[in-house]
């Protein structure tokens, strides 16, 4: 038989264990040691409690103000992929041709919500909380693309995106982590679609804002705003005695 | 032979009814990954593959009148487990996006019904790849046999000379696995290795928190060896199913056996190693 052996398959060895019985052995602990550990899982052990820290601070959007430029949104993917591409960008804003303000355009951003379904959705632990700011992020490398935190977002558009170029879900980290972006973001930075927002209609708070399905109402219309003869309070008139608000009072 | 059939059967509609299953359970609201409610069946494949090739008794290749057995049970078992599952392995890791090709699928219901698929073809390969490892640690010789020998370069120029045309070559007398796909043997153990390793370590990332640069470098590693594996797998079935030469060859992975004409052509090399003399004597191989 030329290279074939003469002896019985795994039992050529000299004395001690031979490799069928160790064959035997590993598969047969390692069969036991999975069942085991999957009744020792699911009877012995508490269900995971999901636990976040609140995030450090929230975008906040004065839809009445925004002009639909689109700035915010070449910025948020240059200073995240260091190109400009809208279809990256995190933050969204949609136009609708045939509606009327304030309903001809939205600009959607993610809320970093206190209890982030995104996050709890994630089978991976891609989808965090950063443990020094709360700014929920994504963890690229750690992405499996099954995409649950895209179908956990409870609004619409989500806000978490699917970056069909690399591949991994992608989100607002409120420019935490912006590599092509010489300044410092985060909740303690400055963030890129607020910075570069022409018409202020973008700013942050570190105070919690209340959820509600229509977003984070916020007027950031001021006296300059009246001047131009746009209306500055939500009931469409103009006031322009320095009276509306801004960031510190927006209202929910 | 029935046995293996009604077995082979039996198998094949476990691996459909699970692919059903995991289609339909994709579509279930609130319904978890497979990859994360039914994990610990990964963890067991292996294991289970490797228990299995422990209580199995293999035969080695032997002469039998006018036929010769090439693939005894467990062969065929390892072969078709491993085949189907890295087949729609492939299929389903393409439409989920491999490497810099984008997903070929939409977000939300399809992607998870893909994904669930990708667990049940994992599983199943697994088991059949631990149960190949499993069944070659215990016969060294099976390993021996595949890899290629210093007769590679001077077999497949006259192998596939002739195949293409050229008179001057005449069939070398290869033995049981032709020197070419000995070395395409090569490039499917290193790619199996390291989808099955670098796999194995997103799995593991569904249940432990592991660093982001690792898990990078296992998904980039585990797209280029899917890639590598493609190409295996295109050859593999060109060369071994449709190319007409090698139907006699692609029949003998249902029946285990090809005919001593055909082994005395193509393989005859082998059948010198089996002790099998013209005169029509030969020897058995040892029976395991």
């Amino acid at each position: 038989m030329g290279d074939i052996e003469k002896t019985v398959a795994g039992e050529a060895t000299e004395g001690g264990l031979s490799r069928r019985q160790f064959i035997t052995g590993v598969g047969g602990l390692g069969v036991g040691a999975v069942i085991g550990g999957l009744f020792v899982n699911g009877f012995a052990l508490a269900d995971d409690v999901l636990a976040i820290p609140a995030s450090g601070g929230y975008l906040l959007i004065d839809q009445k103000k925004c002009a639909g430029c689109q700035s915010c949104m070449l910025a948020c993917s240059l200073v995240h992929y260091g190109r400009e591409n809208t279809a990256l960008s995190r933050i969204q804003v949609t136009q609708n041709p045939f509606g009327k303000f304030p309903d001809d355009m939205v600009l959607d951003q993610c809320r970093q919500c206190p209890y982030p379904s995104c996050v709890d959705a994630c089978p991976t632990g891609a989808m965090h909380a950063d443990p020094e700011t709360g700014a929920r992020m994504v963890d690229e490398g750690k992405c499996v693309g099954c995409e649950r935190c895209v179908n956990a977002c409870p609004f619409t558009p989500s806000r978490v995106q699917w970056n069909h170029e690399d591949k991994h879900a992608q989100k607002c980290d409120l420019c935490l982590e912006s590599p092509y972006w010489s300044r410092d973001g985060g909740p303690d930075g400055t963030r890129a679609c607020e910075a570069v927002c022409p018409m202020k209609a973008i700013t942050f708070t570190k105070e919690i804002p209340i959820q509600s399905d229509a977003g984070y109402e916020v007027n950031l219309r001021n006296s300059h705003w009246g001047h131009l003869g746009y209306p500055t309070d939500n009931a469409g008139r103009v006031v322009s005695t320095g009276s509306t608000g801004s960031a510190a009072s927006a209202s929910h | 032979m029935r046995g293996r059939a009604t077995f082979g059967v039996a198998i094949a509609l476990a691996f459909s009814l699970a692919l059903a299953y995991a289609v339909r359970y994709a579509a279930v609201e609130g319904s978890e990954l497979l990859f994360d409610s039914a994990t610990w069946i990964l963890w067991l494949a292996p294991f289970a593959g490797m228990a299995a090739a422990a209580a199995t008794k293999r035969r080695d290749p032997v002469v039998e009148g006018d036929r010769v057995l090439r693939h005894d049970d467990a062969a065929i078992l390892e072969h078709w487990t491993h085949g189907i599952g890295t087949a729609v392995l492939l299929v389903s890791g393409i439409a989920l996006g491999v490497w810099f090709v984008p997903a070929l699928v939409g977000s939300g219901e399809p992607v998870w019904m893909w994904m669930n698929v990708h667990f049940v073809a994992a599983a199943l390969f697994l088991f059949g790849t631990f149960y190949y490892c499993a069944n070659t640690v215990l016969a060294l010789k099976r390993l021996r046999e595949h890899l290629p020998t210093r007769d590679a370069v001077d077999f497949t120029k006259r192998h596939y000379g002739l195949l293409l045309g050229f008179k001057k070559f005449s069939f070398p007398p290869e033995r049981k696995y032709f020197e070419s796909e000995k070395v395409a043997y090569l490039l499917a153990l290193s790619a199996t290795a390291l989808i099955v390793i670098t796999g194995l370590f997103k799995v593991a990332a569904h249940v432990f928190d592991l660093p982001e640069g690792l898990m990078g470098a296992m998904t980039l590693t585990h797209d280029v060896a899917t890639v590598a594996m493609l190409f295996f797998l295109l050859a593999h079935v060109f060369f071994a199913a449709v190319l007409p030469a090698s139907w006699p060859m692609f029949r003998s992975m249902f029946t285990g056996y090809v005919s001593l004409d055909h082994a005395r052509h193509e393989h005859a090399g082998w059948l010198a190693e089996l002790g099998f003399q013209e005169t029509g004597s030969h020897e058995k191989s040892a029976e395991k």
